[in-house]
Parts: structure tokens; sequence; C-alpha cells
């Protein structure tokens, strides 16, 4: 029997790992995908990202999809029909191998939401179980152990710091972030430099960062990107059991006794630990608490609160562009503008939180960035004329090579919160199966007026910055569409056992060996990307659990 | 078919070589095979790539044999292929790759109007430009080629298989 047996290698897991395996105990992780490493990553688009090679074939592995519209009612969809998917990378390490890596840390309101901005009509806010105060070390210990480069800047949305710097210097930047700098300059606005999971020099035995130009849903072939993998999994003797897919979990009436997993050959398999830690991303985790009903839970796992699967986030907002051409720059310019492989690393958190019209509202935050170099990608965005219509021949030609050669597109990002409302949650379909006959997960999606409002608040800030760099074809796009690698909620922690999933130390309120570790349990989501988080809450979690084990 | 010299480039071709049967009406107008019409169409719809020496049409046998495209996408280009040709031969009474240029614009200028025509316009560009911009292991991008004429230079590290 194992101390410790955790599902899921991604950043939820993968903290647990590294901790208990160092502190000499037996860790067995389960991994649903194939094991790579930096040698057998590559920057081949056509695999990565036409091909979803780190993603399951939709005909094996699929979503459904509930749409809910404002009256309640939705259109189901069939995620294989529709190639709409909410997987984000099976393998070890998850989904943090393809991160970008951008790093913010939530802020000390973030943890209270409900008493700092009040109730809102139709959604579930509730304050965190704990304080920005208590995660605060396990941040800055994210910082040196995952390795995050940055420059901290003294600006009004700054949260509080126990160290005054990052460990790692900033990654270089792409000379346009200066016409960035001197536009926000101009607008009164605060350009802050973008910290990222990304070593920008040689440290932690691995290489710093050597500007590849692909970074975002691609491994990253030096080691710099602090993907769960690199920075913890392979520093531990933890054993990793890959293309080892749990379909269920046992358990007596207090604790859990067995996982059951799945090789790739369809071998059914099971393991025996004192403590479970289940991490197999926001969806997955619910859904497979859903199907492992027993005598003992008749409503699935852990579930006797009737509240997993409920409160699915993800993090609203949306993104936008502008483009800079040729005929409007120096030559001087034009080369700083088609200088590939530095970052552009900037961002605005200015309106992280703003009143408007005697209302205080949470707002958000802002990543500047270029378009991605995908190539392919960038050509096909191409095909349709002015009218819409699909174009081809010589006058195709001309427009792609005008515009790759000739100008470069600097997007953003706007996040802010994704209120919780009763239709987003994940359930379990009755009669669709994935190939190993399991249930598959029901993804249930209602977005909050109020995501969309203050999203066209942040993007309509971001606009005035591309504007006065001299930005054309500038636009933007806010929608209630989920993006599916920002995922969180299901298992809500919280100190009432009728209204969560979790303790505030992320363990089954029903199960006293049962812990979730990934963005499960976040009640609400900050306004930031929700990697750095769930790295730290594990981070303390694993505390928690090395505690447990020294009573 | 006798473009293809041995029984082993012919099975390797498999569904790009298969028999395609162009209807006019209800009879049996011809037969001919995809491989037949999209080296033409391409070279139609992006001649850039003939001037860069670039062969895009091989290419989809990957795609006809990749284990990541559906079965339903295969046979969308399969059907497209069918229903070129059964426009080509309502409008000059012969199959694409027999008409001259200038009629096969006509061609496409007309199905480019229709749901369907739009679609196959866009998956066979779009397999194009994965030929002719995707990683040089791939075929399609000679020397790197493709990504010369957009002063592009990859990312590194390449491949060093195709991902099948």
């Amino acid at each position: 029997m194992y101390d410790v047996c955790i599902i899921g290698s991604g950043a939820g897991g993968s903290p647990i790992a590294y901790e208990l395996a160092n502190a000499g105990f037996s860790v067995v992780v389960l991994e649903k995908g194939k094991n790579y490493t930096e040698d057998d990553f590559n920057k081949d688009e056509v695999a990565v990202s036409r091909r979803d090679m780190f993603t399951p074939p939709l005909n094996e592995q699929k979503h459904i999809i509930n749409e809910y519209k404002s009256d309640g009612s939705f259109t189901r969809f069939d995620g294989q029909e529709y190639s709409w998917n909410f997987w984000n990378g099976s393998l070890v390490g998850g989904s943090s191998n393809l991160m970008s890596g951008y790093f913010h840390r939530m802020k000390p309101n973030d943890f209270k939401l409900k008493s700092t901005y009040g109730k809102v009509k139709g959604a579930n806010v509730v304050d965190w179980a704990i304080s920005y105060e208590e995660l605060e070390p396990y941040y800055t210990k994210v910082e040196s152990v995952i390795g995050v480069s940055g420059r901290v800047i003294n600006h009004k949305q700054q949260e509080p710091r126990s160290t005054n710097n990052f460990p790692y210097p900033e990654l270089q930047t792409n000379k346009v972030t200066a016409w960035f700098d001197k536009a926000c300059f101009e607008l009164n606005f605060e350009s802050i430099p973008t910290p990222r999971a990304i070593l920008s020099v040689d440290a932690l035995a691995r290489h710093g960062c050597y500007y590849s130009n692909f970074c975002g849903s691609y491994g990253c072939a030096s080691g710099a990107k602090g993907s769960a993998r690199a920075a913890l999994l392979q520093k531990c003797d933890a054993k990793v059991i890959t293309d080892a897919f749990v379909y269920r979990m046992d358990s007596d009436e207090s604790k859990v006794t067995k996982v059951y997993y799945y090789t790739k050959l369809g071998f059914a398999h099971s393991i025996e630990a004192k403590i479970f830690v289940l991490s197999a991303q926001a969806i997955e985790s619910s859904r497979l608490l859903l199907n492992s009903k027993n005598k003992f839970f008749p409503n699935g796992l852990a579930n006797s609160s009737g509240e997993v699967g409920k409160n699915l986030i993800f993090s609203a907002g949306g993104s936008g562009k502008g483009r800079f051409i040729f005929e409007n720059l120096t030559k001087k310019q034009q080369d700083e503008l088609m200088q590939t492989g530095l970052f552009f690393n900037r961002s605005l958190q200015e309106w992280y939180d703003y009143e408007e019209k005697g209302q205080k509202y949470k707002g958000g935050t802002i990543d500047f960035l270029f378009e991605h170099q995908n190539l392919i990608s960038r050509v096909n965005r191409e095909l349709y004329d002015e009218n819409g219509n699909i174009m081809w021949g010589k006058k195709l030609a001309e427009r792609i090579h005008k515009t790759i050669t000739r100008s470069r597109v600097l997007t953003f990002e706007v996040f802010n919160d994704w209120l919780p409302t009763d239709n987003c949650f994940v359930g379990v379909d009755e009669k669709e199966k994935d190939k190993y006959g399991v249930p598959v997960g029901v993804i249930n999606l209602n977005g909050h007026p109020q995501d969309l409002q203050v999203g066209e608040y942040l993007a309509k800030k971001a606009v005035q910055v591309l504007e006065k760099m001299g930005a054309v074809e500038i636009d933007y796009n806010i929608s209630a569409s989920p993006p599916p690698n920002l995922v969180a909620g299901g298992c809500r922690f919280g100190d009432d056992p009728k209204t969560s999933v979790l303790d505030k130390n992320c363990k089954a309120h029903d199960l006293r060996n049962l812990y979730v570790t990934d963005a499960s349990f976040m009640p609400t989501g900050g306004s930031v990307p929700y990697t750095w988080t769930i790295y730290a809450n594990s981070f303390r979690v694993a505390d928690m659990i090395k505690k447990e084990f020294s009573v | 078919m006798q473009k293809f010299s041995s029984r082993r480039n012919f099975l390797k071709l498999g569904f790009l070589s298969s028999s395609i049967f162009v209807m006019s009406g209800c009879e049996l107008f011809s037969i001919t095979t995809p491989y037949d019409t999209i080296k033409v169409l391409q070279y139609d719809l992006f001649p850039q790539a003939k001037k860069l020496n670039i062969d895009t049409s091989s290419y989809m046998s990957i795609i006809f044999h990749h284990t990541r495209i559906t079965k339903e996408d295969k046979e969308f280009i399969k059907n497209g292929v069918k229903w070129l040709n059964e426009e080509a031969v309502k409008m000059h009474k012969t199959i694409y790759t027999n008409l001259l240029s200038t009629q096969r614009e006509e061609v496409l200028t007309q199905i480019a109007k229709k749901e369907w025509g739009e679609s196959f316009l866009h998956d066979i560009l779009s397999y194009l430009f994965e030929a002719m911009l995707g990683d040089p292991i791939y075929g399609g991008n000679n020397e790197e080629t493709g990504w010369k004429w957009l002063a592009f230079s990859g990312g590194k590290p390449r491949p060093k298989e195709m991902y099948l």
C-alpha cells in the first residue's frame, strides 16, 4: 500500500508528489497520458496545433455540452459532432507543459469577493475559506521552486509580497514594448512587466529560455517553462504510471479504499493508499467523483452535500487585437516590429477593481502579447476578403505575403471573474460513454451578464492603448464562451459541509483521506490565469498532508 | 493510374487513388481519382506553390491516412472532389482536369457560392498550407521554400519524425 496515490500529474497533483516523496513517503501518480521529456518536445505546428497530439481524439473521448440561455433553456451539443472539447493536455505534467506561463497572483480582495463587493443577483459568490495572507508564503514558494521570472514594480494594484522581487530576472522583451510603455505613460496607465513561469537563466537544474518563438501550446525543449513535470516530478522519486485512466474510486463510509484504472490496452488495475489526492483538472475530477457512486455515497463520492460538479467557473473576458503595418512605420520601427523570439510581456491591472456610476466592480487583468507565431494558422486567417468571400490564386498569395511579411498583430487577453451560477456545472451523461465504457462528462455552461459588462469595460481600455500605439484594424471579442484551458470549481472548499465539498485544507468533508487539489476547490477564480494559484494551494495542502502523517 | 510506377506506391496512395464516380444526372459520366483532381485544383487555388516548386498534393496521402483526421472529414474531401467534377460536367460537359484554366476558374467561382463548395475550398487550402508551410519533414515544404517565401524561420527544435 502506498502512502499517497495522486490522480493526475498536472499543477494540482505534482506539488503534493514532490513534497511528500521528498519527505520520504511512498507516492504513486496515475496519469492518463504519455510521458514526454525535453528531448521529445519540438515545434511541429502540424502535430501540436493542427492534429492536437496532446489531447484525446474526440471519437474516443468527448464531452456533452449544454449551453444555457438567459431564460433557463439550453441547447445540447455533442462535442464530437461539433469539434468542441475541454481537453487541455493529457501527458505527464498535464497542461502545465503547454501553458504560456502568464503568472499573476490573486489579490487579497479575490479571497473575499462577497464581503468586498457584495452580493450579485443570480450569482453564487462566496468568500474563500482562506485569506491571501495564508496563501502568500506558497505563492512565494512557487516563485523559487517552479521558477517565476519578472520585475516587481510599485503600482496601485500590487498585492503585498513577502519578498521584494522575483527570484529570476525578467525575460528579454521585444523593442515594441517601449512603444507600449510610452503609450501607457501618455494615457496615464501603469504598464506592468508580466511575470512568467519561465526561467530567464539556467537555474534549478534546468536551462534558461532560448526564445524559441513557440511557447504557448508547445512543450518546452529547454525545461525553462515551469511545467509540473520539469519543475517537480523529475525532481522526486514519486512513481508515475502513464497511460493510466482512473475510472472509479471506492470507499467505505469514511475513507477511500481503492482506485481503479485502465491501461491503454484496457486492462483494469487497482491501487491502495493511505491518502488519495484527486487532481485530474476541474471537469474530470468532478466527473470521476460523480461516476464513483456507492452505497455510502449514492449521489457520487464525497457528494453528501450535492455540491460536486456545481459552480463550475472559467475565466471570463475575451481577447482583442490591433495590427501594425509597415506603411505607418519608420524602417527602424519595422525592424523592431519584426524581431521574433523575444517576449512582449506587458500587462495592465489598473482596473482590477473600479467604480462606474457609483458602483464598485471587481475588474480584472489585461495581458498583451504578440499574435502566436503559428504560421499555418496565421495564413488560414487570410483566406477571406473584406466581404467574407473565400479567395484563391494570385489575389490570395499577394494578401498572405503582404500580411505576414509587412505587418504584425499585437493581441490582448482580458481576464475577469466568471461569476458562479446555478446553471454552470459538471454532470455525467446517462447514455454517452467514452472508449473505456465510462459515462462522459456533461458541461453545463452559463455566463452571468456582469461578466460581459466587466469584460467590455476592460477591453475598451486595452483598445485605447492600441490606438495610442498607432495600430490599425483594432477589434475585440468579449463573449460568454468559456476558454477551456481556464477552468475551475466544481468541488468548492468552505467551512460548511452542507454548502461545500472540501474543507479549508481541500480535504473532502465526507472522507477523511481524500483531497482534491486541482482548481476544483476554487469558489471564485480571481481575475488572473489560475496556474500560479493552483500550484501555491497544492504546496499548502502538501504541508497539511505532511502534518497529518506526523500525527 | 499509370502515373504510379509500382504497386507499392499505388497502395501508399490508397484513398487518393480510389475511384470517384462522376455522375451527370443519373448517368455515370466519368471516373476519376481524388489525386488527379486535387493536384490540378491545388495548383489552381495557389499557383505560388508551383512557382516555388512545392508539391502539395502528395501530402494529401498523409491526410487521408491520418489517425487524427476523422472519417467524416476524409469523406467530405472525397465528396467534394466528386461534386466539383459534377459541377464541371454541368457547366462545361467534361471533368475538372480536362478543362481550360479559364473554365476551371469559372467552376471554382461557381462552387465558392455554395456552402459545401466554400467549405471544400477552405479545407483544400488549409491542407495545402499545411504541406507548404508545415515542417519540411512532411515533404511539402522542401528546403524550407515555403517558409523562406514568407521570411519565416520555423521553430526549433524541429521534429525528428512525422506525427501520423
